[in-house]
């Protein structure tokens, strides 16, 4: 067994009296490759920004890597070797493809702080991010602004950024939204691709059962912030209460739970 | 393992415009340095037309330093005013009631700066948009109130008049001594805006939240802009006291702070020298206007308006933007 690269313990969170995110715990092996699935308003996203310090917790832990980071600013979480992409693109509009994943890199260097070399003039850091680029086929709009790219290369983009961070844990919040089918299924290859070459721990969130059930080893049930089941995806597509709520005869995700 | 050559540079200019670039720069360099013997020709005009070259020179500093915060870092100061009144009172204070010397004077002018907006920055950063706006203007007026009731040491509506000048500082020298400072510093900032730290800066003006995700103290660095924004106001306010040989309450109202914003959006809040075309097409524009007919300055608010409009709906990237934009047609 590989040991936990992240501990959620009795986490909680609360918008102005609701409970978004109740007594959830959790724990994801290192290398793993798992989703979270729940209907609208389960919590999914409010995890993420939990784990990643965009919001603090009311209550409870969240153990990456042996540290408490609860309530840590992103940036620190950042360092600490955490990334997302997310559910609405995310990226800088008027910066080039380039210099999107170059700016990463400089950040995950530490090297923001240079004020004399133009970061024009840095070649490894380009070289690095060129690979970057290349490894999610963005290479050829290398030079184009980013704002101009078509939704699901933007959304390719934002992964590329997350991994220019190089991070231990990279969580995704539904990395194939609002793409066609083809393109779904290409993110998704590309996805698993990255997962298999890098090592990296991957979490991501997904709305399409096929994708989840094709690509994760293990799957976790969220509902009104809670975990309702967790498995892998034969577990789950036998977990009776996960049939009860929503799988059975709807495969729609949206309905109450 | 990937390995792909490349020159970053080729990347994003074409070496012949560079060059081109490069030549025309130099070009107008050489112009501005022979301007004032040529004016000087012209008896009591070109002493006059010395003295608002100078003026523009001061004002371009000023109205970068800012943009360094407002196009480069997207945070819009509403109390810019603030560090180039700082360092026109430190110039005039030191000079005038410690005989400093002009060169330490304006030393210590960007260093006092710097020490206002360490502390002023440090509230200011913590809000963002509308709220930052109006903090600034909040701590602007206040150092505003300050210079204006402490009669004993600001001299306070009165303000602090016959700043010594060295004897070399003919109109002549003072113009070439200013324009040397300001080439020095359009040097820095350019470096500034397009080193590691520039492209940070970039980044959190695009998007703030990424940026934090991209693991940058967003607080931090647009602290350290705002320092470095306030240290070249304050230098350009040292001078400006020197030029008019006093410094006074209104070097610190909200009006100053409304000039470099002006000047920014007019000439292109997007380019380092945008500000500087700005501040020069505003002055020279006004006094034009100004000797073509004398009524015509009491409708200078209505006539800076138009422009403003004009400039806001059809070249949001300002006279440079326009510029670049007709170039890049011609060459289709």
């Amino acid at each position: 067994m590989a040991a936990d690269i992240l501990r959620v313990e009795k986490l909680s969170k609360s918008f102005s009296g609701r409970l978004v995110i109740d007594n959830l715990s959790f724990r994801v092996a290192e290398g793993e490759l798992s989703a979270i699935i729940g209907p609208n308003g389960a919590g999914k996203t409010t995890l993420f920004n939990l784990i990643t310090g965009y919001h603090v917790p009311d209550s409870g832990k969240i153990i990456f890597n042996g540290q408490n980071i609860a309530g840590l600013q992103p940036f620190k979480t950042v360092r600490l070797g955490l990334a997302r992409a997310f559910q609405r693109t995310n990226i800088f509009p008027k910066m080039t493809v380039l210099e999107n994943v170059v700016s990463a890199c400089i950040t995950r260097q530490e090297r923001n702080l240079n004020f004399r070399t133009p970061y024009k003039k840095l070649t490894q850091i380009h070289q690095r991010a060129y690979e970057i680029l290349d490894s999610v086929g963005l290479t050829a709009m290398a030079q184009r602004l980013s704002g101009t790219l078509a939704h699901g290369n933007q959304k390719l983009l934002d992964i590329a950024v997350a991994l220019a961070l190089e991070p231990r844990l990279l969580l995704l919040d539904e990395p194939t939204a609002g793409m066609s089918p083809d393109e779904r299924w290409q993110t998704v290859a590309l996805v698993k691709d990255l997962w298999e070459r890098l090592k990296v721990t991957m979490v991501f969130i997904e709305h399409d059962m096929d994708i989840v059930f094709g690509i994760s080893q293990k799957i976790r049930v969220l509902c009104y912030g809670n975990l309702l089941a967790e498995g892998t995806p034969k577990e789950i597509s036998n977990n009776l209460k996960v049939i009860e709520v929503y799988l059975g005869e709807k495969p729609m995700m949206d309905e109450a739970c | 393992m990937l390995n792909i050559k490349l020159n970053p540079e080729t990347n994003i200019y074409e070496p012949e415009t560079k060059t081109r670039h490069r030549v025309a720069t130099a070009l107008l360099i050489v112009v501005f340095f022979i301007l004032p013997f040529v004016l000087a020709h012209l008896g009591r005009t070109g002493v006059y037309w010395i003295w608002v070259t100078t003026e523009i020179i001061i004002m371009s500093l000023f109205a970068m330093s800012l943009n360094l915060i407002l196009g480069f870092g997207g945070m819009v100061s509403f109390g810019h005013a603030a560090f180039f009144g700082v360092g026109a009172y430190t110039v005039a204070l030191l000079m005038k009631k410690a005989a400093a010397p002009l060169l330490l004077a304006l030393a210590a002018a960007p260093l006092m700066a710097a020490v206002a907006a360490v502390i002023i920055g440090w509230f200011c950063v913590r809000l963002t948009g509308l709220y930052f706006s109006i903090l600034t203007l909040a701590f602007s007026q206040l150092l505003y109130m300050v210079a204006f009731q402490w009669y004993t040491f600001t001299g306070g509506d009165d303000g602090l008049h016959g700043v010594p000048r060295p004897d070399f500082l003919s109109p002549t020298n003072f113009y070439l001594f200013c324009l040397v400072i300001f080439l020095i510093c359009v040097w820095l900032m350019r470096m500034l805006v397009n080193s590691s730290f520039g492209l940070t800066i970039r980044t959190i003006r695009e998007n703030m939240d990424r940026a934090k995700f991209i693991g940058v103290n967003v607080r931090f660095y647009q602290w350290l802009n705002f320092i470095i924004a306030g240290a070249f106001a304050g230098l350009a306010g040292g001078l400006f006291a020197q030029l008019n040989r006093f410094a006074q309450t209104e070097f610190l109202h909200w009006s100053r702070s409304a000039e470099p914003i002006l000047a920014s959006l007019v000439g292109g809040m997007y380019s380092l020298m945008g500000p500087t075309v700005g501040s020069a097409f505003l002055m020279c524009l006004r006094i034009v206007l100004q000797q073509a007919h004398k009524g015509l300055v009491e409708y200078w608010a209505i006539i800076l308006g138009l422009i403003l409009l004009v400039m806001v709906l059809f070249a949001p990237g300002g006279l440079i933007g326009l510029v670049q934009k007709i170039i890049k047609k011609k060459n289709g």
